[in-house]
């Protein structure tokens, strides 16, 4: 354990210089509310961070015509706190305000809330060897797995940030300023994926790519809500949290629906089945109960973890529920 | 003086200050950050130690190579096994340091160095080579047959029988049994400041700044194991960040320091920090009940059988778990009682009393078949109660001090949560047609065996020459107000303004001995004490007095600005004035609680009713409101008083819900030791907390009628809380924290039933 992570190869942003953050070694740091515990912990070490959070990264939230845009800066309390965007897509403030701490929420940069490592105790204790970390083995799939991902993969961390569960509803996309000096647009839902032997990691950037902002198409009239399940009232992971985006025509036919779960898998899993069951059908008990059935599809429940599949059904539910009628 | 010297406080007694809600005479210190806490505490030249712990369950530590962690600048010295001389810990006499660690976290080394940054970069350079053992984490995992004998289990052999009457005959023949197993969690007591000291060692003396809950307890521990008088340890806790039972024996960063200054010849701060909190500082034993209760068709209870096993990890220490057994044998009315209790060792942390050490698990566990046994016989929880009231202590045969106070509580109680008005069930529980959600209410009783005192408890006061009063006892505040009750106290006594008198708390240099705080007993003991202190240095003024101006004593009286006499020429006396001319005579007096109650057994009782909602959908269980009535004797401090409630009825949601030490049985490590994934109850964890405050002073345990309020609110929360899960389910939770999983598997369990059986309700 380290209680001062960093004692040299501490720098500020120039975006001149490539060369600082073109190492794997390398860190970013914004709100550092990951970085810093995992470097006390000791699971990381940290030789070099570059600081970007007085960096010309942007901090705002706007909409321009009819698209949104959060720059990488903006804190999860700014997403929380921003009326006109509470106001159209409810989900994101429901999402955020309902991470972490009112003292994360002011730190945590909606970037870095994206880019996050496991929150798997194993991955954290630094004396334990896991996959993830590039071991061998994954000491949670028969461990005390109450927490993890309903799947049958080498690493069965989930993905930790609520927000990316709304936003894989929203079909939002992230701007990255890559590491070769090009910029390019990919939607999050390409961004966070599962890990695989020669990328163990949560996520797609590569070494020296920086998100520079957040887009995503305003909804319109849709409905939008975020349920999060926890084993207390607030500050903890989702256990299993569910985005609900639903566009209701004036019959109250749905015309789209776009269902994601967080909770149960390592990356936000749409649930498909779900979405598609609603999709041309009236918000009615038994239309919902439909698309609650199917919302555990393909899952693949662990020794401690199959709560999660009526967990998941009972979200599902009780999401939909509230935009029936009215 | 005595406190048994002088007449009670009776009802009739005129109490000007006590009973009221007197601020915190320290409130503005602490809220301020002027309150100085152990972790505060800076001397010249002081040092910081960092505990190596041992990342392995069970094994031999084969070497420690020192040199890599001397050689990081800043790091001053490490202290490891081969430094320390013969000094045993815990009551296993276990060595300091082990060179077979029994847990992770178990301590291996202290690293010293300048700051506490460097002394973790020494800690990250230091290297021990550890040759693994075999362990057993789990309770389980050793009682199975043929598991090895790893920490000198007594499991098979020295089960701890107690009872009465032949239970087993009476199971033969009853109406109806009542019966379950059930478990409850390994919780840890994560107090704001965690435990530490910061040692500093000045010639033959050491002068100990550490965080507890008995200064006199860890001088006597620490001078005994330094082979040192006494008066040559001085031990200071002037304010205290809780300790809930965790720090009621001084433990091993206490020591780590102390020897740590010894060898620097500078001071030594040692803290745990919040995982060492998690692993190494004390937790509530993980315990397993096998019950069964018997009944006749009335619903009084005929036996009580109980089977207890409790999980006290690597080492024994003083405290945890001791009275498991307690509310089998006295909380109901009933001739046949019996219980067992065995403890077993596991490869985890040492469990340590924990705020009502057994009494919370047991109390769950009664209650939730008393909750049965109602629900079965269709009689109120609170009136199956009251058929099986106690008004005494059956097992020695004594009269409750109070035997009539549970009653009352049960009548508080069932007042202030309106009991009886929302007593028709279908309009209360079950299915909510607007949201789904179900509603329910539970009930709970509980006993406490501490109320009378601790003796010794002794205390000081003297009147300084400007007339402004000091007040001293070594007795400590652990943060539930103590100081100012018994300010208030002498102030009420003396019959001078509370801002006139100032107490020295919390060094055995400067108090009288004074008990540790542990077992809702501090109040009790030390507010006679300071009562008769205050009555003695009364009696010394006028002694004073008396000869000063040749009157006669039995004339004088203090009214607490002035000495008055009923003798015509005396002109009254302002204090001040008076002690000047009495000057250089000192007028002070000494009191001490030095006895408790005999003749009858002191008892603190109480009830509670808890409110919840529940999603059957998602597992959510809500807790709208908590009531609780506990009888604590006389309320000294109103709005102290309704602190611990709170803080009780909270740690009762925890218990209840969210608190869980999880460990890995194959690794043997805890996966959640920290603030991230242990989860305390937050604010938004609580509810609507209601203090049905019983204030029936209790003049056979305790003359001033106080017993102490620390333990009570808590007991009877969790329990309460699952009758009513069960009440708003139909679910009965053998087993807390009721988390998501729980329910949502039980839910799933009792669905599946329901399918067989063709009861689709």
């Amino acid at each position: 354990m380290t209680l001062s992570p960093v004692t040299s190869g501490y720098t500020r942003w120039d975006q001149s210089d490539r060369r600082l953050v073109s190492s794997d070694e390398t860190e970013w740091f914004a709100g550092g509310t990951d970085l810093i515990p995992l470097a006390r912990s000791g699971v990381l070490d940290l030789d070099s961070v570059v600081d970007i959070k007085s960096s010309h990264l942007e901090r705002t939230v706007q909409r321009i015509d009819d698209r949104w845009r959060i720059g990488a800066l903006a804190t999860l309390s700014d997403l929380a706190e921003h009326e006109e965007l509470t106001a159209t897509v409810p989900a994101i403030a429901q999402a955020v305000s309902q991470s972490a701490t009112l003292q994360i929420r002011h730190r945590a940069t909606v970037a870095g809330n994206l880019l996050q490592r496991p929150r798997c105790s194993y991955f954290r204790d630094p004396s334990i060897s896991c996959w993830m970390k590039g071991g061998s083995d994954c000491p949670a799939r028969d461990g005390r797995n109450e927490h993890h991902a309903l799947i049958d993969e080498p690493c069965v961390a989930t993905q930790p940030s609520d927000l990316a569960s709304v936003l894989v509803a929203l079909d939002a996309d992230v701007n990255i300023d890559g590491h070769d000096g090009s910029e390019r647009t990919v939607p999050v839902a390409e961004l966070l994926q599962r890990p695989v032997a020669d990328r163990r990691s949560l996520h797609t950037l590569e070494s020296g790519d920086v998100i520079t902002s957040l887009e995503f198409t305003d909804p319109g009239t849709s409905r939008s809500t975020y349920l999060k399940a926890m084993n207390r009232a607030v500050w903890q992971f989702a256990l299993v949290g569910v985005a609900a985006i639903v566009d209701i025509d004036d019959r109250h036919t749905v015309v789209s629906a776009s269902l994601v779960a967080s909770g149960v898998d390592s990356v936000p899993r749409r649930l498909t089945t779900s979405s598609e069951t609603l999709t041309g059908r009236e918000l009615t008990a038994s239309s919902i109960a439909s698309a609650a059935d199917a919302a555990a599809d393909g899952l693949t429940e662990l020794s401690e973890n199959g709560y999660k599949t009526a967990l998941l059904r009972g979200l599902v539910q009780r999401s939909l529920e509230p935009m029936r009628g009215g | 003086m005595r406190a048994s010297d002088l007449d009670d406080w009776t009802t009739g007694t005129a109490l000007d200050l006590v009973g009221s809600s007197v601020d915190r005479v320290d409130a503005v210190d602490k809220v301020t950050g002027r309150a100085r806490y152990t972790a505060d505490v800076q001397l010249p030249g002081q040092l910081t130690g960092v505990i190596v712990r041992s990342p392995i369950p069970h094994g031999r530590v084969v070497s420690i190579d020192t040199a890599s962690a001397l050689g990081v600048e800043g790091v001053v010295d490490v202290l490891t096994a081969d430094d320390i001389d013969e000094i045993s810990w815990y009551e296993d006499d276990a060595p300091l340091l082990p060179g077979i660690v029994r847990y992770v976290g178990d301590e291996v080394a202290l690293v010293v160095a300048e700051t506490r940054s460097d002394a973790e970069r020494g800690v990250g350079a230091l290297s021990v080579e550890y040759e693994p053992m075999e362990f057993l984490t789990h309770p389980d995992d050793v009682e199975r047959p043929g598991a090895p004998e790893l920490l000198g289990n007594e499991s098979a052999d020295e089960v701890e029988e107690d009872g009465r009457g032949d239970v087993d005959e009476a199971f033969d023949d009853a109406h109806i049994v009542v019966e379950g197993t059930f478990r409850t969690p390994v919780a840890i007591h994560n107090s704001l400041e965690p435990h530490g000291a910061v040692a500093d060692w000045v010639g033959d003396s050491i002068t100990l700044y550490t965080s507890t809950q008995g200064v006199n307890d860890v001088r006597e521990q620490m001078g005994e194991r330094l082979g040192l008088n006494h008066n040559q340890v001085r031990v200071v806790s002037e304010f205290v960040g809780g300790g809930f039972g965790a720090k009621q024996v001084a433990w091993k960063p206490t020591m780590l320091a102390a020897l740590a200054s010894k060898r620097t010849g500078r001071p030594v701060w040692v803290m745990n920090d919040r995982s060492g909190e998690n692993v190494a500082a004390g937790k509530r034993n993980g315990t397993e009940h096998t019950v069964r209760i018997a009944a006749d068709p009335d619903g009084r209870l005929l036996a009580i059988d109980a089977d207890v096993r409790a999980d006290r990890g690597a080492y024994a220490v003083k405290g945890e778990a001791s009275a498991v057994s307690g509310p089998y044998l006295h909380l109901y009315q009933c001739a046949r009682v019996r219980t067992r209790v065995r403890r077993v060792r596991t490869n985890t942390g040492p469990a340590v009393a924990f705020r009502a050490p057994g009494y919370v698990e047991s109390t769950f566990v009664l209650e939730s078949l008393m909750d049965e046994l109602a629900g079965e016989l269709d009689i109120d929880p609170i009136e199956l109660r009251r058929r099986n009231h106690s008004s005494r202590n059956q097992q020695e045969d004594l009269e409750w001090s109070q035997p009539e106070g549970l009653l009352r509580s049960y009548e508080r109680v069932a007042e202030v949560a309106r009991w009886d008005e929302t007593d028709d069930r279908d309009e209360t529980d079950g299915e909510d047609e607007h949201d789904g959600l179900l509603h329910g209410r539970g009930f709970a009783a509980h006993d406490w065996l501490a109320a009378s005192a601790m003796p010794p408890g002794h205390a000081g006061v003297e009147f300084n020459f400007d007339g402004s009063v000091h007040v001293s006892t070594s007795a400590q505040d652990i943060g539930t107000g103590t100081r100012t009750v018994l300010a208030q106290v002498v102030a009420d006594e003396l019959g001078v303004d509370i801002s006139s008198v100032r107490l020295s708390l919390g060094d055995t240099s400067t108090g009288p001995p004074a008990p540790t705080s542990a077992g809702s007993t501090t109040v009790p003991t030390m507010a006679p004490a300071v009562r008769a202190a205050a009555a003695a240095a009364v009696d010394d003024l006028l002694d004073a007095a008396a000869e000063h101006h040749g009157v006669e004593r039995s004339s004088l009286s203090f009214d607490g600005t002035h000495v008055k006499s009923s003798a015509a020429a005396f002109e009254d006396q302002p204090l001040g004035d008076l002690l000047s001319d009495l000057s250089p005579r000192v007028v002070h007096g000494w009191g001490g609680r030095e006895t408790i109650a005999e003749d009858v057994s002191p008892r603190a009782q109480g009830s509670a009713v808890a409110e919840v909602s529940v999603d059957p959908l998602t597992g959510e269980v809500r807790v709208t409101s908590i009531t609780v009535a506990p009888d604590c004797g006389r309320i000294l401090n109103r709005r102290l008083a309704d602190s611990q409630v709170i803080g009780g009825v909270t740690q009762g949601i925890g218990f209840a819900l969210t608190e869980e030490q999880v460990v890995d049985h194959r690794l043997g490590v805890v996966v959640n030791p920290d603030l991230n994934e242990y989860l305390l109850p937050t604010v938004s964890d609580t509810c609507t907390i209601r203090h049905a405050a019983l204030d029936i002073p209790d003049l056979r345990a305790n003359p001033l009628g106080t017993k102490g309020i620390g333990e009570l609110p808590l007991i009877a929360v969790p329990a309460a809380i699952a009758n009513a899960v069960r009440d708003a389910t139909g679910i009965r939770l053998h087993e807390l924290p009721i988390t998501r999983r729980r329910l949502l598997e039980a839910i799933a369990s009792s669905e599946a039933l329901d399918h067989e059986s063709g009861d689709h309700r």
